[in-house]
């Protein structure tokens, strides 16, 4: 095997990241993170990325909120 | 009972609903099933109010305009749950009418530069350049400053990214639709998704190692600074 297959790992990495990929892409992507560090390495930031994202992003909506939505929907 | 369809403060464009309203009955809920519907509503729809206030967080960045956006689209959304589907994607259909809604009641209200011209900027005019070669250890550095960010940090990096990166990068990230589901909420294609998913997402990463670095949190290699 010549093709190390960074450049395709490198390419689909974000597809992957959201579940984009076939079955038989996200393998392939799989096996190749596995013996890839470098691919790997660049997986994990942009894996830490989406979950800090997520975890900043947390909100609760004001209880006023809440309550003024319930009266609008009575009005409507 | 009688059923008024009130119309929002501020006017409501009809463009709004396109998508979500798919007959061109306008009065869904004004029948005596309306108590139903609203239970239904109620139960169904009610509990995404917290996601969407985060979402409306990140669109209008200021807690009066995400709750006006919100109770805008709850109203919108009720108005229009006649044409919803059960069994479809409820919370797609709920983002698809708050996005509208945002984009043609509040964006027009804030300073967009970049509007309409974003997706043709070239990457040098965005600042990015496609990542430079890093080793294994500044990468594990880069993830490790990054997951150490207070999440102040991580929302203004968000605030600060082009609206249309920003929601792209929000709608996939975040809330995890599909490229198809953001293509339907934005109205693009699925390539433009992409694009836009990929330069916020690159932009978002610039903006957060240069913060840890300003920071001294860590300092991995620098990429190409941003445009500011």
């Amino acid at each position: 095997m010549t093709d190390c297959g960074c450049e395709k790992a490198k390419a689909e990495l974000e597809e992957y990241l959201h579940r984009e990929l076939s079955d038989q892409d996200f393998q392939d992507i799989t096996d190749h993170l596995d013996s890839c560090d470098d691919c790997s390495g660049e997986h994990l930031v942009g894996l830490t990325l989406t979950q800090k994202m997520q975890s900043a992003c947390q909100e609760k909506a004001p209880d006023e909120l809440r309550r003024a939505i319930l009266a609008r929907l009575e009005s409507v | 009972m009688t059923a008024v369809l009130t119309r929002a403060p501020g006017g409501v464009a009809s463009g709004d609903l396109e998508l979500a309203v798919m007959t061109t009955d306008d009065a869904p809920v004004a029948n005596q099933n309306g108590a139903d519907t609203k239970r239904l509503f109620e139960e169904q729809a009610l509990p995404y109010m917290d996601q969407l206030y985060a979402a409306a967080m990140r669109m209008t960045r200021n807690p009066a305009d995400a709750a006006d956006l919100v109770q805008e689209t709850f109203v919108k959304a009720f108005q229009a749950f006649g044409q919803y589907t059960q069994g479809t994607n409820l919370k797609a259909w709920l983002y698809r009418i708050q996005t509208n809604t945002f984009i043609n009641n509040y964006r027009k209200n804030q300073r967009n530069p970049y509007q309409g011209t974003i997706d043709d900027l070239e990457d040098w005019q965005l600042g990015g350049a496609e990542s430079v070669t890093q080793s294994q250890s500044t990468r594990s550095a880069e993830a490790e400053a990054i997951d150490h960010l207070p999440d102040s940090a991580v929302k203004d990096a968000l605030q600060s990214i082009p609206e249309d990166f920003r929601l792209a990068v929000y709608f996939a990230d975040v809330e995890g639709f599909s490229y198809q589901e953001i293509a339907d909420i934005m109205k693009t294609p699925v390539g433009t998704v992409m694009s836009r998913l990929h330069r916020g997402r690159r932009m978002l990463r610039e903006l957060l190692s240069e913060y840890a670095g300003e920071r001294g949190i860590a300092v991995p290699a620098p990429t190409t600074r941003s445009k500011k």
